[in-house]
């Protein structure tokens, strides 16, 4: 190997330190990878990347054809493992990013870096299909920035100090390609449905709210602190206690769970509201979920383009949120539901099988003391205000029959617990009742105007059928007294973080600068999601019905597009070309003594050096000898020495401008 | 101008006459004549009255290279995955990559744009030894060039990088394989700045010649002593006697004193040298004396006379079919005989096809 390293001609022979940025750069892009890759194939990438490094040190370390045929072998078998298969998302990353790795072992010429420098882009690209955000944009910026640089520094060509010439090429280059990367951006035609599938979306687990509810389920939405979705209302927006953001509904009980239940509720049907006031307009970007429940505030009157509003007002989207989706709808905060038919009713107070008679004895005094169904939810709330209950995000667990437990004995859980057993007991006392999950509140972010809605903001409530007013939304959870409320828990697992619908705010200026930087990233990755992610045909179609050109279609783009690709390629080239042949200083000087001696009939000819010249005015102007000498002594010296001396042009420059030649009379 | 047009590319004429010698006659002239004229089709930087070339915007050809190709096929794919995900991350990335190139065209080619070039001669060298042009490339303008190149030289090119108002000269070795005058007429400068996805290149006018004297025969018979109008007796005391003559190849039962070691070193084989006659002999290398059919060969011969008489420190002429040159001594004398050689042509040899 060292052999052949000798053969390579000088310019194709790399610098260590190319090798050393290029191994850098590429560890760089691997990792945020790592998050998503099998344990094993991060490890085997490891692995050579350290024996990379390491050959960087002591190229005796570098691994010979045969090992290298080994290693390939051993990392393809350990990708097969890790992924039982070598192509989709995960199991092609993960063969890329071995490859890749294996390919950096044979770095030998300065060709083999240049391939392994462009390979990194696949790298870079194949991780937007695992997150887009402007956190990884922004890295992978970098990365690029780095490719280029790494590009134009194994050029070579430089002279000395390569890395300080280099720098500002690679950053003119970069500059310069921004606007035309935005112009491409904005008019590169784009497909309005896949060309092929590799089933990518499959492999990608569900986030957020899961479909039933146990108690404890929640409680892994609270402590995780991923956003779940924005919304901006197009007027004020509503009261802090208003925002209940409605998602699921779930209809059946049983020892363990709430769930949907119901076979075929997620039916279109027409939900009649009798009474609705304070429309509501708004604007929602959902989170992907892989799910195809979408939220909405309650209740929603309107639902978006390619959606279903179900009887129990759950909105579903047609197929699964595999992207963040943006939708536009219209809710009431005041509103009274129709009256459920006998059927529903009847679905609606199904009870579980092990109801204790504890809670059987419960509910029977209720009825007694109360006359209306009003009342009696009341007096469900004031027992969970009165008793010594608790919310605490860190529940003790619950044994067979846990909404008997939770009422009777550990008497300390947060909503889901609290929503769970509400709602069994107004069952018990015959009112039709059902949960519903969702989110309440949200953190207003004054800077992009918009509301954030985090995974942690997830609520449970329940609503009671009461009769003449249809389905009422009780929140069980308010009820707790405020001085039991442990928020230890949440402190505790998620730092700065605290359900807001407590408004547990901090007040120390460090914890607001901090939130304020928080919101303003925010706002920024708001912005990255509705002016970059989102963009798609649609707003190309937009952009060509507003220039009246949308009759057009594709080709108006595409003619767009190769214009403006045209233009802006112009402007840089005439940028580079404007840049004036700056004529070196000594040569200005000389120039003007040859137009002020051709005033006076002295004109230089075109074959004549400047010492000849000089001769030929001393000859025939004696008088103008000494200074024409003098001049044309500091031109030469100015123009032909190698090391030119600033002070003899500035005296060059002052003689010729002091010299004023006159006609002989 | 016309005359440079004449004397078309050396390149191209040692192309013909070396590597397709094998090839038919009519398939190599059409091949030459192709080549000809796409060569007259190519654009060149026209020299001014300094002797300048300036690289002007359309005499600049630019094609991809190897590794462009790649990173474009790397850019189409991500472009590709980009649209079908509808990955606008990735797509931006993408067009960034795609963007980088595009502007990475443009800055190779304004790299040469408006490159000054000039070339000088070298001195003459003998038939076989690399000639050497001095190439002059002059950066005219405030920003800075780099990885110029001079392509097509003997040597591996070793890059330039131009500050502003710099200028760098560059030593462009050519093989030579014939006598006679090698013209440089085109000069090709190539570079692949800024990122080795693209080659720039551009052809250079040039009017440069190096003489290339002809290859000296190893051995030559020792010169015709001047007999004719001098009044020296023509008495001689044989060989072995102290004034060099000349030299022949040695034959088994020469003296080893008179070896010419000095020819050995410079691996000519084993040279016995000539002495005898008088001291301060003159002689005359004469075209006429030498026996040998092969006109290139006589004047190998008559090269090594030439060499050897200079070297024997004597008086010498040279008499070709046509010409004369007076008998003197020196190394003027020497390179103007030299140079009679090189340029000799009589109709039958051919030297200068260069």
């Amino acid at each position: 190997m060292m052999a052949k390293q000798n053969l390579l001609p000088i310019d194709e022979q790399p610098e260590r330190y190319q090798t050393l940025a290029l191994v850098t750069t590429v560890s760089a892009a691997y990792l945020p990878l790592a998050r998503y890759l099998n344990w094993r194939v991060t490890a085997f990438v490891a692995l050579v990347l350290i024996l990379r490094f390491a050959a960087v040190r002591w190229p005796a370390a570098a691994p010979g054809r045969w090992l290298l045929l080994a290693l390939t072998f051993v990392g393809m078998a350990n990708c097969l493992l890790a992924n039982h298969t070598l192509v989709g998302k995960l199991g092609g990353t993960s063969l890329l990013a071995t490859m890749l790795a294996l390919k950096l072992l044979e770095l030998r010429a300065r060709r083999d870096h240049r391939i392994s420098a462009i390979a990194l882009c696949f790298v870079v690209v194949v991780q937007f299909l695992f997150d887009q955000g402007t956190g990884l944009t922004l890295y992978f910026s970098a990365i690029a920035f780095m490719i280029v640089a790494l590009l134009v520094d194994l050029n070579g060509g430089m002279g000395p100090t390569p890395i300080r010439r280099a720098l500002p090429v690679v950053l003119r280059i970069s500059l310069q390609a921004l606007p035309l990367t935005v112009v491409l951006f904005a008019l590169f035609p784009r497909l309005t449905s896949p060309l092929w599938s590799l089933g990518f979306d499959h492999d990608r687990a569900t986030m957020g709210m899961s479909e039933s509810m146990e108690p404890g389920s929640i409680s892994e939405l609270v402590i995780n602190g991923d956003l779940a979705f924005r919304a901006r209302f197009d007027q004020r927006p509503p009261r802090f206690d208003q925002l209940y953001w409605r998602g699921l509904v779930l209809w059946e009980v049983d020892n363990r769970k709430w769930s949907p239940g119901r076979v075929g509720q997620y039916r279109p049907a027409d939900p009649v509201l009798t009474q609705a006031a304070e429309r509501i307009d708004y604007e929602i970007v959902l989170e992907p979920s892989q799910q195809r429940w979408m939220f909405s505030l309650d209740l929603p009157i309107e639902r978006p383009p390619n959606t279903v509003l179900s009887g129990d007002f759950q909105l579903l989207s047609d197929r699964p949120i595999t992207t963040a989706k943006r939708y536009r709808l219209s809710s009431a905060l005041d509103f009274r539901t129709a009256v459920p038919d006998e059927a529903e009713r009847r679905y609606a107070l199904r009870l579980p099988d092990a109801t204790s008679e504890r809670m059987m004895t419960l509910v029977k005094r209720w009825q007694i003391e109360t006359d209306s169904d009003w009342a009696l939810v009341q007096k469900g709330l004031d027992f969970f205000n009165r008793e010594e209950f608790h919310y605490t995000l860190l529940p003790p667990k619950l044994g067979a029959n846990p909404w008997d437990e939770f009422l009777f004995e550990t008497r300390s859980g947060f909503c889901e617990h609290y929503a769970g057993s509400f709602a069994v007991l107004m069952r018990i006392a015959g009112l039709p009742s059902r949960v519903v999950l969702g989110y309440l509140g949200g953190e207003p972010n004054r800077i992009g105007g918009y509301h954030l809605i985090w995974q942690s903001d997830a609520h449970a409530w329940v609503e009671v059928m009461i009769a003449g007013r249809g389905w009422v939304r009780v929140d069980p959870t308010s009820a707790i007294a405020p001085s039991r409320v442990d928020n230890r828990g949440a402190s505790r697992l998620f730092g700065t973080y605290a359900p807001a619908r407590f408004h547990i705010d901090s007040t120390g200026a460090l914890s607001i600068a901090i939130r304020q930087l928080r919101l303003l990233a925010d706002s920024i990755d708001a912005a990255w999601q509705r002016s970059v992610l989102d963009y798609s045909a649609a707003e190309q179609t937009r952009l060509l019905d507003r220039l009246g050109l949308g009759d057009y279609g594709e080709f108006a783009l595409a003619g767009i597009m190769v214009t403006a690709v045209t233009v802006v390629m112009g402007l840089i080239l005439f940028g580079l070309i404007r840049q004036p042949d700056a004529i070196d200083p000594a040569t200005r000087c000389f120039a003007l003594l040859c137009r002020r001696l051709a005033a006076v009939g002295l004109v230089r000819h075109t074959y004549e050096g400047p010492l000849d010249f000089a001769a030929r005015v001393a000859v025939a102007r004696p008088d103008f000898a000494q200074s024409v000498n003098a001049i044309v002594d500091l031109y030469i010296r100015g123009r032909y020495m190698p090391n030119p001396v600033a002070a003899d042009i500035q005296s060059l420059s002052r003689l010729v401008k002091a010299f004023a030649p006159t006609k002989q009379r | 101008m016309t005359a440079g047009r004449r004397l078309h590319r050396f390149r191209l004429a040692a192309g013909t006459d070396g590597k397709h010698s094998g090839v038919t006659l009519s398939g190599a002239s059409l091949r030459s004549a192709l080549k000809r004229m796409f060569n007259g089709l190519l654009r060149r930087a026209p020299m001014d009255k300094d002797g300048v070339a300036r690289i002007a915007a359309r005499q600049i050809y630019i094609l991809p290279t190897r590794i462009g190709m790649l990173y474009a096929t790397t850019v189409l794919v991500m472009l590709m995955g980009s649209l079908n995900y509808q990955m606008n991350a990735g797509l931006l990335f993408a067009f960034f990559m795609a963007s980088v190139g595009l502007v990475a065209m443009h800055h190779c080619w304004y790299n040469l744009l408006g490159l000054a070039i000039s070339v000088r001669s070298g001195p003459a060298v003998f038939d076989g030894a690399a000639a050497l042009f001095e190439v002059t490339l002059s950066n005219e303008r405030k920003g800075s060039r780099y990885d110029l190149r001079v392509s097509g030289g003997l040597d591996a090119s070793i890059p330039v990088a131009l500050d502003a108002h710099d200028q760098r000269s560059i030593a462009f070795a050519q093989p030579t394989r014939r006598r006679g005058l090698l013209w440089l007429t085109d000069l090709e400068i190539e570079t692949r700045h800024p990122m080795h996805l693209f080659r720039a290149w551009c052809y250079a006018h040039a009017q440069a010649s190096v003489l290339v004297y002809p290859l000296p025969a190893v051995a030559a018979p020792p010169p015709v002593q001047d007999s004719g109008n001098t009044h020296r007796p023509a008495a001689r005391t044989g060989e072995g006697a102290d004034d060099y003559l000349g030299s022949r190849e040695y034959r088994s039962g020469d003296s080893v004193r008179h070896l010419d070691w000095k020819a050995f070193a410079r691996e000519r084989g084993l040279v016995v040298k000539q002495f005898g006659g008088d001291d301060g002999l003159e002689v005359w290398v004469d075209w006429a004396a030498l026996r040998t059919s092969d006109p290139e060969e006589r004047i190998r011969l008559l090269t090594r006379q030439v060499l050897d008489a200079e070297a024997a420190n004597l008086r010498f002429g040279m008499r070709l079919p046509g010409t004369e040159i007076g008998l003197a001594s020196g190394a003027n004398q020497m390179q103007r005989c030299l140079r009679g050689l090189a340029l000799f042509d009589d109709g039958q040899t051919k030297p200068t096809p260069h």
